[in-house]
């Protein structure tokens, strides 16, 4: 379980606080999605749970251990993540997966990382691609296979930053799948940030609307409501049910 | 069915990259022992095998010994040194332009020179491999060791600016060419107020030239480039992970501030040595890392030691030419790795698909 309590961080000394006293708990195989405008704080609040940034102030726990203590290998142990522009080298699919082990092996990758790495990529239905060289494959592909070198870290959580990005709808349906599958299959939880209001009733379970670095609005699919839409986003919109499912219509926008 | 094909698949890369690897390396004996045969001196093959056995003319004997297997020596080392230090400087700054010279060492090595032999009138200068001609100062080192003293503080400089603004990779080609641009000035200061003599010798000293190495210098290049070449062999797949950009290298468990210092400065202390003892050999760091990059992927397992290689062909080939075309007294070899560099340059500036970020 991931609990994160008044955390606070600022680029610069002098800067304004991009995280203002955020609160957040995600438990073991949940989806969470975070919701906010451009410039709110979610990939920064991402980039904090992850070690890349570090906060000015607060705690970051992972099931009662001090992530901001623990040393960097044992983090990436715990905590994996899929960027939103994903970069990779002239590796084969198989040494790029492999890459995700190195907090396992260090200097030399071993029999068992490799064992691990073909398992990840069966259960990925990516075997067919471990010798080509990850820079050729498309868009989709290579979104499935960071994820694949996500969890070659074995981890327990997942951290999704706009998974759909620059994806065309059928890799956006692909990828979306994957990540409800790994989710549920292998219990771990999922922090992601989408854009699209559906996709986001679609894939998760908590939702966390975030403004000016703040959570102002936590809970399930019944948080997600026109009022709440409209104080986070400054925009109308209308909610409809359609055979049991929420559905955000766009509802024209500011006059 | 597949996952065995794939499997064979990948066991045949492995192998491809490994004969590959052996290859060039019977190339760079090859090459060696082609160098150690040409000459001014035109001797002949069986001249040359006497001599290297000790079974020649005294002259002969000397020229293979002492003017001949130095200078392949230093070859093999440098252009191996150079060639790394450019590979590990691209990955450090998600740039295949970055090099040496980006970095600003090589103008500080020649200001250091410069300084030298101009204010001190200290100096070890050599032309071509004509043992007759050169001076020695109050110490053959002296100019060496200010170059190499300059190249370090230059080095030191740009990573403690860096530091200030957390290893933005940009943030160090332009401090680099800043530096750079001081030490170029610095320099033109010095040439404006200089002798003919210091002058001309300056000028002579930034020719890079393999005809200063003797053993003591091979060894001590050796000694520097093999232990920054088993470093880097050691953190491949750290440098494999920071090719995934950098906050993905650091979600992996990397510390990828650390390792970018370390490899920086290894990188540049390999360069600066060199530089110091050799003179300004350029382009070895750009031509050869990209090369190999396009030949055999990006992977540091294979890159390091192909890379280095391949940079130890490209000086033995570039050092033979230069002799050759000499007529008589070898032209510098770092004119012909300027030459080779320009078209790479362009080919890399035209063959880049698209920018993407470092961190």
């Amino acid at each position: 379980m991931l609990n994160i309590n008044d955390l606070h961080f600022r680029y610069g000394k002098r800067s304004p606080l991009v995280l203002d006293g955020v609160d957040l708990t995600l438990h073991d195989g949940e989806i969470g999605v975070v919701l906010g405008t451009n410039g709110s704080g979610k990939t920064t609040l991402f980039k904090n749970i992850l070690g890349i940034l570090r906060p000015e102030s607060g705690s970051i726990r992972f099931d009662g251990e001090d992530l901001l203590k623990m040393k960097r290998s044992e983090r990436a142990r715990r905590i994996a993540y899929v960027p939103q522009s994903i970069h990779f080298g002239a590796l084969s699919v198989f040494d790029t997966v492999l890459t995700g082990r190195v907090s396992y092996f260090g200097y030399k990758a071993g029999r068992e990382d490799e064992e691990a790495v073909w398992r990840i990529l069966r259960d990925m239905r990516l075997e067919h691609f471990a010798a080509r060289n990850v820079e050729q494959l498309s868009g989709g592909e290579r979104q499935k296979i960071a994820i694949a070198r996500a969890l070659a870290q074995e981890p327990r959580m997942l951290v999704f930053d706009e998974p759909t990005g620059n994806l065309d709808i059928a890799n956006e349906q692909l990828i979306l799948s994957e990540a409800r599958r790994v989710a549920r299959e292998k219990g771990i939880g999922i922090l992601t940030s989408l854009h699209d209001f559906n996709q986001a009733l679609e894939l998760g379970d908590r939702f966390f609307f975030m403004k000016d670095g703040k959570i102002r609005h936590e809970g399930g699919r019944g948080i997600v409501t026109e009022d709440v839409i409209r104080e986070i986003f400054d925009a109308e919109v209308r909610i409809v049910e359609i055979e049991g499912k929420k559905i955000v219509i766009n509802g024209g926008g500011k006059t | 069915m597949q996952a065995m094909k794939e499997h064979a698949d990948i066991l045949k890369n492995r192998k491809r990259n490994a004969a590959a690897i052996v290859l060039l390396a019977l190339a760079v004996v090859v090459l060696a022992f082609v160098c150690l045969f040409v000459g001014s001196s035109r001797m002949s093959a069986a001249d040359c095998f006497a001599a290297l056995a000790k079974k020649g003319s005294a002259a002969q004997t000397r020229i293979i010994w002492n003017i001949r297997i130095p200078r392949v020596l230093a070859a093999i080392v440098a252009g191996a040194g150079l060639s790394v230090a450019g590979l590990l400087m691209q990955t450090d700054l998600n740039n295949p332009m970055a090099s040496p010279s980006t970095l600003g060492v090589s103008n500080a090595a020649v200001f250091g020179a410069n300084l030298s032999i101009i204010a001190f009138a200290g100096g070890f200068l050599s032309t071509g491999n004509n043992l007759t001609n050169y001076t020695v100062g109050a110490n053959p080192y002296a100019t060496s060791l200010m170059a190499f003293l300059f190249s370090t503080l230059s080095i030191l400089l740009i990573l403690a600016l860096c530091r200030l603004r957390a290893f933005q990779p940009g943030v160090v080609v332009l401090a680099g060419i800043a530096i750079g641009s001081i030490w170029t000035a610095a320099t033109t200061i010095l040439q404006f107020y200089a002798t003919d003599v210091g002058l001309s010798a300056a000028v002579v000293w930034t020719f890079g030239d393999l005809g200063r190495a003797t053993y003591k210098t091979d060894l001590i290049m050796a000694v520097v480039v093999l232990t920054g070449i088993g470093f880097f062999s050691l953190m491949s797949w750290k440098l494999n992970a920071l090719l995934n950009g950098d906050s993905a290298a650091k979600s992996m468990g990397v510390h990828v501030d650390l390792l970018r210092f370390s490899t920086m400065l290894f990188a540049s202390v390999i360069t600066a040595v060199c530089v110091s003892f050799l003179g300004i050999i350029g382009f070895v760091g750009i031509i050869c890392p990209h090369v190999i990059k396009r030949l055999l992927g990006q992977d540091h397992r294979v890159s390091i030691p192909a890379s280095a290689l391949s940079g130890s062909i490209l000086l033995l080939l570039a050092d033979t030419l230069s002799r050759s075309l000499g007529n008589g007294s070898a032209l510098p070899v770092g004119a012909i790795t300027s030459f080779l560099g320009a078209p790479f340059f362009l080919a890399i500036i035209f063959g880049r698909k698209g920018e993407h970020d470092g961190c």
